[in-house]
């Protein structure tokens, strides 16, 4: 279970408050979508979920399984099952796309106290999951995301996913970017992920992603905190009145 | 230039070294001529400060302080050259299948020249110097009337080495792999000369490989001259490990026939103080360089790659790569020097330098040259200089990597793209495989 408590983050060079007293709870099992404006904060909690610099935890806190992670670092969480898909994929020049899947599946497999896999058993479970992805093995030897278009990036940032086998799943805007067979396939791909096992925050600023993966509660980010929380129909309301009534609360 | 009046210990030391040692250096009268013509010009230059613009970014007159026994090309004898011969030695090149020729301290190992080879003819230096073939003349020709130092002082002191002939339209089987290891616990300087010299569409896999075998601080001079004929081919690889302490002088002197292509590989690790100098001349049309270099210098070392590449003439193509990792005080230097000669047009010249620093001690110089007389050419330089992207680095933990292993990655994502350059798979592995090394001795 994901529980973050009255969590206040500062930008760490500069003197603002992005969130400010932000409480969501996600039982495993659950599929919860965060929707907020633009600007929000939402990239910011996953950020601070996976554990990048540049952000200030300055009250509050965040448990994983009943354990704190805010003083862990990223690959630490990684190994605890924290994966968050970016709003933004990076692009790795010089690294193969294998050579990062099998450095990273091994990485957390070793920290889970799991056995390493083998070439030719790394090869075989990432042709089946890239398949399941329409990735093709081909791309997979070009450096991470170079040169991919920005369906690519998503699909192949689920493949990450969906290798390290994480327990809590973090999707920041992973519907932007897509024509609509491409959500189709990257929704897929998130949905053969849902298990009573994992907890998944959806983090959206359009509903239409939200027709795939249905989730089972929706949450409004707005001027730092949670606004309002509701089931799947809420998403259907912001999508006909939008934000305005939350960010009009901020002003 | 003006004659230095006060000479430094190490300038007196070597020219005492010179007289001391030129009865028993190898060679013909003609020779013995270059030897003295040489060490004058040594003695009008002294060594190089940071006024000669060649030398900017290394003072070797303040860092020479002095000058170490000269080693002769005895023959050494009962050396334990086993490991030197099939690669397992550390620093060499495992799974290499060359003809490989050894040198301890300079002096060649007979038992290691390759015999029978078609096409190849091989003479140790002392009898090249003595009956001195036409080729051989051409060849000492090139480094005649010296207005480099270390080019000086090479020519006066060679004293062990090789010159190698190949002949028009053969192709070695093989990759010939020229080891220079350096043995006991004596200081001592080393100078050694390699000729080779291609004939028409002939080609070569050269590998050098410069190893330390004991634990003593060396001063070596070494210099190679190419002469590649029309439509000739050669693959230069340079491995190389300077310890602290020690100083690595070295210079190719290149001449390229019409179509020739040229593609030398340089990588470079240790402590040491490293110099790499490259003059090239297009003498044909159509001809290419390739050249492609990494320095991978411990906390302390110090590399720098001084490259003139002459397009005398037209239509000929020069490309330089040039990547170094620097960690603790280590410093980097690339110079490179293009002259586009009047008339040598549709030159196209392109060069660039990356440096990734590990360290906010560290120091990367970089100095591009361009020097064009001809209007119809393109070229152009670049440089960058930057630290690991935090960003990425993210993004590699995020997905569990360890700090230390996404560092890793990274720098042998910056790596590869240079080693990548060497063609020859086993060498290409074994010199990816000693870039690992580094990295997991203590610089990630
Ligand atoms: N690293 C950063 N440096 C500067 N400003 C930032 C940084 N991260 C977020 N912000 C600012 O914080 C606010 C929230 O951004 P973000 O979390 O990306 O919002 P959202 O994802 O909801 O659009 C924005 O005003 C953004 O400009
Ligand atoms: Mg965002």
């Amino acid at each position: 279970m994901l529980e973050i408590k009255n969590l206040f983050v500062k930008l760490a060079e500069e003197d603002r408050q992005i969130l400010k007293g932000l409480t969501l709870t996600v039982p495993k099992g659950e599929v919860h979508a965060i929707m907020g404006p633009n600007g929000s904060g939402k990239s910011t909690l996953a950020y601070v979920l996976a554990g990048r610099d540049g952000y200030e935890v300055t009250d509050g806190d965040i448990l994983w399984n009943g354990e704190s992670i805010l003083g862990m670092e990223p690959d630490e969480r990684a190994a605890k099952g924290v994966f968050l898909a970016f709003q933004y994929p990076m692009e790795i020049p010089g690294v193969a796309g294998l050579t990062f899947l099998r450095t990273a599946t091994n990485a957390v497999r070793k920290k889970r106290g799991e056995a390493e896999l083998s070439t030719p058993e790394f090869m075989r479970v990432v042709k089946d999951k890239a398949a399941k992805l329409n990735i093709a093995v081909e791309m997979l030897k070009r450096p991470v995301n170079v040169g991919f278009s920005g369906g690519e990036k998503k699909r192949s940032e689920i493949l990450q996913m969906a290798m390290l086998e994480p327990t809590l799943c973090v999707l920041d805007e992973t519907d932007s970017g897509l024509d609509i067979d491409a959500l189709k396939v990257v929704s897929d791909g998130v949905n053969a992920l849902r298990s009573p096992d994992r907890a998944m925050l959806v983090i959206t600023h359009y509903q239409r992603l939200l027709n795939h993966i249905v989730p089972d509660r929706v949450h409004v980010l707005a001027a730092g905190k949670i606004q309002k929380s509701g089931g799947k129909e809420l998403a259907l309301e912001l999508e006909k009145s939008g934000y305005a009534e939350f960010t009009g609360k901020a002003a | 230039m003006s004659v230095q009046v006060t000479k430094t210990k190490a300038e007196q030391m070597l020219t005492e070294a010179f007289a001391g040692a030129e009865a028993a250096l190898p060679g013909s009268d003609a020779v013995t001529k270059l030897r003295r013509e040489a060490i004058g010009a040594f003695s009008a230059l002294g060594l190089p400060t940071r006024r000669v613009e060649e030398w900017k970014y290394t003072d070797l007159r303040a860092r020479l302080a002095d000058s170490f026994p000269v080693a002769m090309d005895s023959v050494s004898g009962s050396q334990a050259i086993g490991g030197l011969l099939d690669g397992t030695a550390p620093g060499l090149l495992p799974g290499l299948n060359a003809y490989t020729i050894v040198f301890v301290d300079g002096a060649l190992e007979p038992r290691t020249l390759p015999e029978d080879v078609k096409g190849l003819e091989v003479l140790p230096l002392a009898t090249a110097l003595e009956s001195v073939p036409a080729w051989v003349e051409k060849a000492l020709g090139e480094t005649a009337r010296p207005a480099d130092a270390a080019v000086a002082l090479n020519t006066a002191l060679m004293a062990g080495g090789v010159a190698m002939r190949i002949a028009d339209d053969v192709s070695l089987d093989r990759p010939i792999h020229l080891v220079f290891a350096q043995s006991g616990s004596e200081p001592k300087l080393v100078t050694t000369r390699v000729i080779v010299d291609l004939g028409a569409r002939a080609s070569l896999s050269l590998v050098e490989t410069h190893v330390a075998m004991g634990t003593s601080v060396r001063q070596q001079n070494t210099l190679v001259t190419l002469a590649l004929g029309e439509a000739a081919q050669v693959a230069h690889v340079k491995n190389l490990t300077v310890d602290k302490g020690s100083i690595h002088l070295s210079n190719s002197v290149v001449r390229l026939g019409a179509r020739a292509t040229y593609k030398p590989f340089q990588m470079t690790t240790g402590g040491g103080l490293v110099r790499h100098g490259l003059d090239l001349r297009f003498e044909g049309t159509h001809a290419s360089l390739d050249f492609a270099a990494l320095a991978l210098p411990d906390m302390s070392g110090h590399v720098d790659t001084t490259l003139v590449i002459d397009h005398r003439v037209a239509h000929c193509t020069s490309r330089e790569l040039y990547k170094c990792v620097l960690d603790g005080t280590a410093r980097g230097v690339f110079q490179g020097k293009v002259i586009v000669a009047p008339g040598a047009q549709k030159t196209d010249g392109k060069q660039m330098a990356q440096a990734l620093m590990l360290s906010p001690e560290a120091e990367f110089d970089s100095k591009p040259e361009l020097e064009i007389y001809a209007d119809d050419v393109v070229c152009g330089h670049g440089s960058t200089s930057a630290e690991i992207d935090e960003d990425l680095l993210f993004y590699c933990r995020s997905r569990g990597i360890p700090k230390a292993e996404a560092r890793a990655l990274l720098i042998e994502s910056f790596i590869g793209e240079v080693i990548d350059k060497v063609e020859h798979e086993a060498l290409r592995e074994a010199l990816v495989a000693r870039a690992g090394a580094w990295l997991r001795a203590g610089h990630v």
